[in-house]
């Protein structure tokens, strides 16, 4: 069972240094993930994206979520993103639960 | 921005088909359909080439297996990623010919050395990825030319000890990442310099101690990492020369004391998670200058799966506890592990019926 507790743990200490979450929160070295879900990638207004990030073309949903953070730089060649992965699934499920409530109303 | 796809040997635009045999209206047709298809957003690239953009900054050259790594590099290239390959050397003037590199994304390869002239050709890197090779050490004046060089990571590695000197040159850094590493120790000094550095992730090594003076040498340190260590003890001088620090990662690790003045000075803490230690409990005072009355850890506060002794010494943590339970993460794994009576209940409950 996600853990959306967990997740935003996760979210603080992995991935709070480039992204924000809150409507209007500012961009940083990553975009602010305001309205993910349902989005297609490269979408989030005012972010200098990479073309390969740009063009992947998806929606952005749980199932996309799962496979993109166990390997960004696997699922879009090309990112700027750094970052390895969460290897653990129970982590990427907490933390697409977090996302999920965080970053839409 | 125009995207292309190129094979190693030449960086020309992808070759047109051959339509010989067609009739030239047909061909005229097929012709303009594959323009069209190509240039649609979303066209999966073909996993034999490297990934080319262009903008008007630069080009960006993005290559992993099955694509072969390119034996030259377009002149304005600001961006390269050669990943998930298994190089253990680089080529000799690998760099050579891209003055203009900003990043450099080296991920999952398996670089064991690395030359120490590499990085003379590129001194307006900004971002170098070092994450999941095998360096054990870095070469002297690795970073001679680098003071424009504003991440460095180096996480997954098997750095086994650290020469402050390896890092000489670094003048501008601002994100350093050595987690994942084997590190026991850090040597005197290791920050002196870096009066930018923001964030600092030294997580899942082997440090048992921390030399006091670690964070000496930032102005303004925002997060630390030090989760999955194997610290013990915290004490009274460490976070001294950082009181604007904002995210204290200390989870994971041994810690059975700290300090009662170990979080005296930190002014805009937005988050302290001392979960999964050897906690049994902490002096009076330690949580004066944290919380509501502070103004601080709007993020939150974790000190569960520690062996709490549910006793008197914690009056002062029960207080505090009470008045900032809006910020507790995992309120049903912050047990007592004793005394006896108490084994198993929730610190929250135990502190709002003291």
């Amino acid at each position: 069972m996600a853990d959306a507790e967990a997740g935003k743990k996760i979210f603080i200490q992995k991935c709070a240094q480039c992204h924000t979450v809150e409507k209007g929160g500012k961009h940083k070295t990553g975009p602010n993930l305001w309205g993910l879900f349902g989005r297609k990638t490269g979408q989030a207004p005012g972010f200098s994206y990479t073309e390969a990030n740009k063009s992947k073309g998806i929606i952005w949903g749980e199932q996309t979520l799962m496979e993109y953070l166990e390997n960004p730089k696997k699922y879009i060649p090309g990112t700027k993103m750094i970052f390895a992965g969460l290897k653990k699934k129970s982590e990427r499920e907490d933390l697409i639960e977090y996302l999920k409530r965080a970053t839409s109303s | 921005m125009e995207k292309r796809e190129a094979t190693m040997s030449s960086w020309n635009p992808e070759r047109k088909q051959s339509l010989v045999g067609w009739d030239s209206h047909l061909s005229r047709i097929f012709f303009l359909l594959l323009l069209f298809v190509v240039s649609a957003q979303g066209v999966t690239p073909n996993p034999e080439a490297c990934l080319v953009s262009s903008s008007v900054n630069g080009s960006s050259i993005s290559c992993q297996p099955p694509a072969q790594i390119p034996k030259s590099l377009p002149a304005d290239t600001i961006f390269l990623a050669v990943e998930f390959f298994n190089l253990t050397q680089l080529p000799a003037d690998f760099l050579q010919g891209v003055p203009n590199l900003q990043e450099l994304h080296l991920s999952s390869n398996r670089l064991e050395n690395l030359s120490p002239k590499f990085l003379l050709p590129v001194p307006q890197l900004t971002v170098l990825d070092l994450t999941h090779n095998s360096l054990t050490r870095l070469p002297p004046g690795l970073f001679r030319v680098s003071a424009a060089l504003c991440t460095l990571v180096l996480k997954e590695n098997q750095l086994k000890f650290l020469e402050a000197s390896w890092l000489h040159g670094l003048k501008a850094l601002q994100h350093l990442d050595l987690s994942e590493n084997q590190l026991q120790s850090l040597p005197p000094g290791l920050l002196e310099n870096f009066t930018d550095l923001l964030t600092l992730d030294l997580s899942n090594n082997q440090l048992q101690t921390l030399p006091p003076d670690l964070l000496r040498g930032p102005l303004n340190l925002e997060r630390l990492r030090l989760e999955g260590n194997r610290l013990q003890v915290l004490g009274e001088r460490l976070l001294a020369p950082q009181p604007k620090l904002r995210y204290l990662f200390l989870n994971d690790n041994r810690l059975a004391s700290v300090a009662a003045g170990a979080f005296r000075g930190l002014q805009k803490l937005d988050m302290l998670d001392l979960s999964n230690n050897l906690l049994t409990t902490v002096p009076t005072g330690l949580w004066t200058s944290l919380g509501k009355a502070a103004r601080n850890l709007k993020d939150g506060f974790d000190i569960s799966s520690n062996p709490w002794i549910c006793d008197q010494n914690l009056a002062d943590l029960y207080l505090w506890l009470v008045a900032n339970e809006d910020k507790m993460f995992f309120r049903n794994h912050t047990r007592c592990a004793g005394p006896e009576a108490l084994k198993g209940q929730m610190l929250l409950a135990v502190a709002e019926s003291h």
